[in-house]
């Protein structure tokens, strides 16, 4: 009985010691010298509050915890304060669980369900073979990944590992608003109202399956998904009488095969990804994306740059909102420099191989302290009215955020 | 009478070479352990005397040469989580792979990039790695004492076709337990790093340094690591230096 009640003291004390919490507040300002036809707003200010933490809860048994709280100046979050778990709501949700899962472990297995986020692929800008991370497009060029509702169980044997996912609840990436300048219409549409007719999300689960292999000189993946685009076909009627469009979402189903790999070579790892996508649905495209990037680090320099392709093999015509496709037939790169252990410099671009749209992101950054880190920088954004990023060219912005790490 | 002399000079230069290695295969025999364990706190002092603190914590597990190692950052709260998995391998340079928790995505550091500093430290990634003496070639150079104590000087250099940034350390090991009491890194015969060891204490039976001091020459810039809670023979499991343990922690 002693013996019982020093062994529960014991445990609770080793799991008091094994709690690990982390958050931020991240407050900002985006300015926008054009105005947008659609939307007048020029200064936009957002607040962000995420907390995360885990703790032990038997040996090889973790639970992992997030929650997002956000607000902004500009209706792009929910005014509702409802704790979201979904994330299928149009706007951002005031409150939302970012992560809830436990993760198990036992030998070469590691089992994780409930809400994460998972990532697959190695190149850095665009990831096609990354089908269970959709992402909040709400400003299409500055997204966030999204969690998924999933389970996981990775076998992991020395240079081998499988990885199988499940996911049985839906997330779509989130669209730009209608409302607001992310949502661009073609000039000849001019005066004509939008509304929202909601969303048809998919029945049925999602599934994929990855086998990665490490090697001494190069390490590579082959991946396999089964279920929908997190990434929307539009569908829009129009209405004479109120002269407006009712759009709605649907998400086609698609199956991917894909593949990427790392290879180090002696001035700069050669990185590639390639997908194959194939659809049932009859209003989807067929196509195949793919990436090779070098990448090197030299001193405090670090840089990427490659290019970012597509082939279309089926073509059907329909209205989608598909930014991977949007980045590719482009030239990417991402140059960082860090100034000293405080200060670093990046710079991101994407030059649309036609000349038809390029982004350009320039950041500089700066720790205050031990808590404090302020940035600041632009996005230029410029191109024809029919580019996937010329479309944007009136949505150039500034931005200045500062965040306390707690 | 010139040639006797030639004998015994090269003679003279193998048995200081021999001494060398076997030195070094001493140092690495005595720091011997099945696995390690410490909480490193680095204070981090730029050019500009400009301070910042970071904590990791860090465990290895196998012998000298052949171990794994993952170093997790504790503080402060912008990096928590961010971690490096370390894969050392007896003939060749190590496997590392790091995880940064907002990408979700562990990347692998390629050989090429490891003269980069870990994280704003003056460490680079290479020095975190543990490399088994028979890497490298040695030269007894002489005797030098550090900090009082009597030491050897030995020069050491990566064997043909084992990949460094540096093309030759100098380090000074201590004579009455074989510590080494402080290493200098050169690349093509300019100083790019000095790590100085102090606070030398035996824990556990094996004398180790509590006090680490990297000095990052071109920079200007120091980090010093004070190594608490330092434990060897710690039980630790295989399946906790995997990159699904470096993704599954965070």
């Amino acid at each position: 009985m002693r013996r019982g009640l020093i062994c529960l003291v014991f445990a609770s004390a080793s799991l008091a010691q094994d709690f690990a919490q982390r958050g931020f507040l991240d407050t900002r300002l985006v300015l926008y010298p054009q105005k947008s036809a659609d939307d007048k707003g020029r200064v936009v200010a957002e607040s962000w509050l995420r907390y995360e933490a885990s703790r032990l809860l038997l040996p090889g048994l973790r639970l992992h915890g997030a929650l997002d709280a956000r607000t902004d100046s500009h209706r792009q979050v929910e005014r509702e304060p409802h704790i979201d778990f979904t994330d299928r709501t149009l706007r951002r949700p005031a409150l939302s669980v970012r992560r809830l899962s436990l993760v198990y472990n036992r030998g070469k297995v590691t089992a994780e369900a409930g809400k994460q986020l998972i990532r697959w692929g190695k190149a850095d800008v665009l990831n096609p073979t990354d089908r269970f991370a959709p992402r909040d497009f709400l400003s299409v060029v500055d997204n966030d990944f999204l969690p998924v509702t999933a389970a996981r169980v990775t076998y992991e044997s020395g240079a081998n590992t499988i990885e199988a996912v499940w996911q049985p609840l839906f997330t779509p990436s989130r669209t730009p608003l209608l409302n607001q300048r992310w949502t661009v219409l073609p000039p000849e549409a001019a005066g004509i109202a939008l509304r929202d007719g909601g969303s048809r999300y998919p029945e049925g689960s999602q599934f994929g399956v990855r086998l990665g292999h490490i090697g001494k000189r190069y390490e590579g993946s082959v991946s396999f998904f089964d279920g929908f685009n997190h990434l929307p076909l539009l569908d829009g009627r129009f209405d004479p009488s109120s002269r407006s469009v009712q759009v709605q979402r649907f998400y086609p189903t698609l199956r991917m095969f894909g593949a990427d790999t790392a290879v180090p070579l002696h001035w700069f790892t050669v990185k590639g990804e390639a997908a194959w996508f194939t659809t049932r649905t009859a209003q989807a495209d067929e196509y195949l994306l793919y990436v090779i990037q070098l990448e090197r680090q030299s001193g405090e320099w670090s840089f990427v740059g490659g290019y970012a392709g597509q082939a279309v093999t089926d073509q059907r015509s329909r209205i989608d909102f598909s930014p991977d496709r949007g980045l590719t037939r482009a030239f990417l790169g991402r140059a960082s420099y860090t100034i000293d252990a405080s200060r670093s410099v990046a710079v991101d671009t994407a030059i649309r191989q036609n000349g038809g749209g390029v982004w350009l992101r320039f950041e500089y950054s700066q720790l205050l302290g031990q808590h404090w880190r302020a940035t600041t920088g632009f996005t230029l954004i410029r191109g024809e009215p029919d580019d996937f990023l010329g479309q944007y060219r009136r949505n150039s912005h500034a931005i200045l955020a500062l965040r306390y790490s707690l | 009478m010139n040639r006797v002399l030639l004998v015994h000079l090269c003679l003279s230069s193998l048995a200081l070479a021999q001494d060398a290695r076997q030195i070094m295969s001493e140092v690495q025999s005595r720091s011997q352990s099945k696995s390690q364990h410490y909480e490193g706190t680095l204070t981090v002092t730029d050019s500009r005397k400009r301070i910042a603190e970071k904590r990791w914590e860090y465990n290895r597990l196998g012998s000298h040469g052949d171990s794994k190692a993952m170093l997790r950052f504790t503080a402060p709260s912008e990096v928590k989580g961010v971690a490096l998995l370390i894969l050392n391998h007896p003939d060749r340079a190590s496997d590392q792979w790091m995880w940064i928790p907002a990408n979700a995505r562990e990347r692998r550091i390629a050989l090429q990039d490891r003269s980069t500093r870990f994280f704003g430290t003056d460490f680079s990634f290479e020095d975190l790695e543990e490399r088994d003496v028979d890497q490298y070639d040695y030269k007894l150079l002489g005797e030098d004492p550090v900090d009082g104590a009597a030491c050897w000087k030995i020069e050491s250099r990566p064997k043909q076709g084992k990949s460094s940034q540096y093309t030759s350390s100098l380090l000074w090991v201590r004579k009455d337990n074989y510590a080494i009491a402080r290493v200098e890194s050169y690349s093509k015969e300019k100083i790019v790093r000095r790590l100085q060891y102090s606070d030398i204490q035996k824990v556990q039976g094996v004398w180790s340094a509590r006090k680490l001091e990297m000095f990052d020459v071109g920079r200007n810039s120091r980090t010093t690591m004070i190594l608490d809670k330092l434990q060897y023979n710690v039980p630790l499991k295989e399946e906790d230096f995997t990159l699904q343990a470096l993704r599954r922690q965070s």
